[in-house]
């Protein structure tokens, strides 16, 4: 889950998402809608659900259905469902709860002496915060003393990348997003992986994009996974269930049925057909998709056009969408970019697409100030969406909204020949990809230390740990596939039917073969944060949208040539798990 | 004890040794030889000439301490009594050194390196590639820009505050009321204002405001949707939080006048207006210009409202330097280039200010 989004708060997929709730919730309308929906999905994302399926329907591995089903059962009652928000109590008692597999690998009092300094986040008293409690038996257990370096979000980059660029590293456990991985794996800064700790978590189980590339370089595993993000489209079934706008939508001659959009094309044309029209929710203006064109937003705010590029840009044939990986020369002004930085443009210029203030909008306002309060047929975002639709008291979308994937388009722009391709092609857009635990070189020529510290690493990302940590408040979404074993959720008190819908959005995004996962080279956000300076001028100005990708692309030639092409190339390729 | 001569400003008439002097100079001058050694060698190994290990720079900034402290120790050794009273003034210009004048020397140096945190390279000599880079960086010339806009409103906010103060002079009822009232502004954190104002009050759906705004027929009040508007907005919340400060300043100017002066001005048959313009106003003026001063000093730094409602948007319309640098430093971490707009930006503003004052400085002196 996006740090330091009001997201965070809320946490894991929805602690209140109760089914005797539910049954009032729902309308039979909902209902139609969103079994529609599924049937559509499962038809768009066969090639993707096919190994998830494998997994999570037809079955749990041996090993996610052996003796910790008991156990996983027994942790998803702490607190309980709808029992209010944990405490550090329920998080000292899951840690205790799960300290078997360090139990089996470090021998009681093994760490005594042993000092080790993690750096993690603060964000909303989550984070680090549940860190102390999940590894307070493991503290007592081995002996070792755990100090704390607590940052903010907003600090957290400045820090990291002050300690790395003046050789002050003064952690040994971090806790990390995936993007810095150029700026700490591809300098040397971390300790591989030992075996033991892979076996301990069991890392197969990861969802498919969170396993190499990602989380390795030059062969090497350095990241234990404790999250998953992606952007899933969140959309108002009540648009699509409403027969005065499917009336309209024949009347007015668009072709095919109104119903969720599965194009970017489509996207755009149902939003040209609600301006002027009314929200059936709300009564106020209709619109359709709500982009957040302020994209001024540290850098994060260039996803939210990603979303639209990828389906036209995102090539299956290659896992490069940003940058050539032969020179590091920027795909952003090609013709699949370019199309998408006209699709906005397009409904910006459309009178009533979209909200009078869109202009003024960044994405958290595109989630929670429009989509949450029932502005907009639709939104991109993170997985945070989702779980505030239910449980932000300012949410009045809770019984009317359905997920899917990123949508496609009905053709893709080939960067390899220059050419587009008349091809249908869809491609999720894997945001950030998740938080990871990393152990810092600093242990390495100490082998207790190094084994201590791994240790503790493991124990926060368990498999039975996290389960915990994805179905209650903690700041981390579902990323292993036991996390999507529906029947648990059910189990637990969730409602089978919007837990699967919201979840299955997810898996889907996270398992496709044409996922658009960003590179980890060192100075990512600096480029998007170039990019978003220019894209937010570029609108403000009417600038076309081949001059503003233009000047973009001249933007990222010239950060790349200052960081160094020669080592952002290298790094871009290992990033991508390409060889020499 | 002397008991003749100079009894009033010569408080003692120590001899002091050769030996102690001795000592006060070897103290004094082997702490700075340690000084120039310790920081010769961390450059050597800074520039890669001799492999000495050091991980930081920890150890010049402890020399430069010890020799701070032997300095001082060392002019009482050397001077006696004269070297007491030095003590009066040498730790605190050592500490503007330490913390202001060395500083911004290393200041000045970054701005001329290429220094992203991001490049294995580490900082790199750039020459004036920085500047050229600025000259051509439209923009910092936008925030510039929007920068002077910005400035020219606190004309309008001196004015505003100018007629809060004499209300607030005036013999009106709930009086310090009013007072407290009118500062409650100044008294909250911006970032709590952009949230309470920018975000909420102004929120185009559900904020108050544009409700209000649609029961008077404006169909579309978007506050942050136009360039203008969006400056406006800005500038119209800015000044909601600051002209209380303009305002205490030129109240205080005002209860400060005497009370005589303006009776004579009524009694001579002055009408208010006469009063106001050829009495209170010039009296003033010193003031009324320090608060602009002051004032614009403030407005140069604006930065965590725009941050914290707009970022900068809609297309750069409300972008301050301050904001600017701040994302080209945060987001971008590139520090040489950032550095060089800060301090480029610092250099304008004491030009600026220089010219501005030189012709206000007579005015600024009360009564000639």
């Amino acid at each position: 889950m996006l740090p330091g989004t009001r997201a965070a708060a809320g946490g894991g997929p929805v602690a209140s998402w109760v089914q005797e709730e539910e049954t009032v919730r729902f309308g039979l309308k909902g209902r139609a809608t969103r079994g529609e929906t599924r049937h559509r999905r499962a038809l768009q994302g066969a090639v993707a659900i096919g190994a998830a399926t494998a997994l999570v329907v037809g079955g749990l591995p041996a090993a996610a259905q052996d003796s910790s089903a008991e156990l996983r059962a027994e942790l998803l009652k702490i607190p309980g469902v709808g029992a209010g928000s944990p405490t550090d109590a329920d998080w000292q008692r899951v840690g205790e709860l799960t300290l078997g597999p360090t139990r089996a690998n470090v021998a009681e009092g093994e760490c005594a002496g042993v000092n080790l300094t993690f750096l993690g986040l603060n964000n909303q008293g989550l984070h680090n915060f549940l860190f102390r409690g999940f590894l307070r038996a493991w503290v007592d257990y081995t002996g070792a003393n755990i100090e704390w370096i607590d940052l903010a979000q907003a600090d957290y980059n400045g820090r990291l990348q002050q300690a790395i660029a003046t050789g002050t590293v003064d952690f040994d456990i971090l806790a990390m997003g995936s993007p810095f991985e150029g700026d700490t794996a591809g300098r040397g800064l971390l300790d591989p992986m030992p075996d033991w700790v892979k076996e301990q978590i069991d890392i197969d189980d990861y969802v498919d994009y969170l396993k190499p590339p990602v989380g390795t370089w030059g062969g090497e595993t350095y990241r234990i996974s404790i999250d998953g993000d992606t952007h899933t489209l969140a959309y108002r079934t009540d648009y699509y269930a409403d027969a005065a706008l499917a009336e309209a939508w024949t009347a007015e001659g668009h072709a095919g049925e109104w119903a969720p959009p599965t194009t970017w094309e489509q996207v755009n044309e149902q939003s040209k057909f609600l301006a002027g029209k009314k929200d059936p929710l709300t009564g106020l203006d209709a619109h359709g998709v709500v982009d957040p064109l302020n994209y001024l937003w540290g850098g994060f705010g260039l996803y939210f056009l990603t979303d639209r590029a990828v389906a036209y840009a995102k090539h299956p044939d290659s896992p490069a969408f940003l940058f050539d990986p032969a020179d590091m020369r920027p795909l952003i002004n090609t013709p699949g970019w370019v199309q998408a930085i006209q699709d906005v443009i397009d409904l910006k210029d459309t009178p009533g697409a979209y909200p009078a203030d869109q202009l003024s909008k960044d994405p958290n306002g595109t989630g929670f100030d429009q989509f949450l309060a029932g502005t907009g047929a639709a939104v991109m975002w993170w997985g945070d969406v989702g779980s505030n639709a239910r449980t932000s008291d300012t949410s009045v979308v809770g019984p009317v909204v359905g997920f899917d994937i990123n949508p496609g388009a009905d053709r893709v722009y080939n960067w390899m020949t220059e050419a587009w391709e008349e091809t249908p092609n869809r491609a999720p857009s894997n945001a950030y990809i998740g938080w990871g635990i990393y152990v810092t070189n600093q242990v390495s020529g100490d082998e207790l230390k190094r084994k201590c510290a791994w240790s503790a690493a493991a124990h926060l990302g368990g498999k039975d740990l996290s389960l915990w940590t994805v179905a209650y408040p903690s700041g981390y979404q579902p990323y292993r596939n036991s996390h999507f074993n529906y029947d648990e959720w059910e189990a637990a008190g969730y409602d089978r039917e919007f837990i699967e819908d919201y979840l299955s959005s997810n898996l889907d995004s996270y398992n496709h073969p044409n996922a658009a996962n960003e590179p980890r080279i060192p100075g990512i956000f600096q480029y998007y944060s170039r990019a978003e300076d220019i894209l937010v001028n570029g609108l403000g100005s009417g600038a076309t949208a081949q001059e503003i990708a233009d000047e973009i692309a001249a933007a990222w030639e010239e950060t790349t040539d200052q960081i160094g092409r020669e080592s952002q190339l290298e790094l871009y390729r290992a990033s991508l798990g390409l060889s020499d | 004890m002397t008991s003749s001569g100079d009894l009033i400003h010569v408080v003692t008439d120590e001899s002091i040794s050769a030996t102690r002097r001795r000592a006060g100079r070897i103290l004094t001058r082997g702490s700075f030889a340690i000084l120039v050694v310790v920081l010769g060698l961390q450059a050597l190994d800074a520039l890669g000439i001799v492999a000495l290990g050091f991980r930081d720079w920890q150890p010049t900034a402890i020399a430069w301490v010890v020799w701070a402290v032997c300095l001082c120790v060392g002019q009482v050794l050397i001077r006696g009594e004269q070297g007491k009273r030095i003590l009066f003034v040498l730790p605190s210009a050592l500490l503007v050194v330490s913390l202001t004048v060395i500083p911004l020397i290393l200041g000045i140096a970054i701005a001329f390196s290429d220094w992203n945190l991001s490049s294995r390279d580490g900082p790199r000599f750039a020459g004036l590639g920085n500047i050229e880079r600025m000259l051509n960086d439209r923009f910092y010339w936008n925030a510039l820009g929007n920068m002077v806009w910005y400035v020219l409103a606190v004309v309008v906010e001196i004015a505003v505050a100018f007629g809060l103060a004499l209300l607030l002079n005036a013999q009106i009822r709930a009086r310090r009321f009013f007072r407290v009232a009118f500062l409650l502004p100044l008294m909250l954190s911006p970032v709590a204002v952009s949230w309470m104002i920018g975000k909420s009050m102004l929120e185009f759906r559900f904020g108050p405001v544009p409700q209000l705004a649609r029961a008077l027929g404006w169909d579309s009040p978007a506050f942050f949707a136009s360039n203008e508007l969006a400056k406006v907005t800005m500038m119209v919340i800015d000044a909601w939080i600051f002209i209380p400060f303009m305002m205490i300043m030129l109240l205080a100017g005002l209860q400060a006048l005497s009370h005589e002066v303006v009776e004579a001005a009524r009694v001579d048959g002055a009408t208010a207006w006469q009063t106001f313009w050829r009495i209170v106003f010039p009296l003033m003026l010193p003031v009324t210009l320090t608060a602009l001063i002051v004032r614009i000093i403030f407005k140069l730094k604006l930065a965590d409202l725009v941050i914290n409602i707009t970022s900068g948007g809609p297309g750069g319309a409300t972008d301050t330097v301050t904001s600017f640098i701040y994302r080209e430093y945060r987001d971008r971490s590139n520090v040489g280039y950032g550095t060089l707009l800060a301090v480029f930006y610092l250099v304008l503003i004491v030009v600026v200010l220089t010219v501005l004052l030189r012709p206000l400085g007579r005015r600024l002196r009360p009564y000639g």
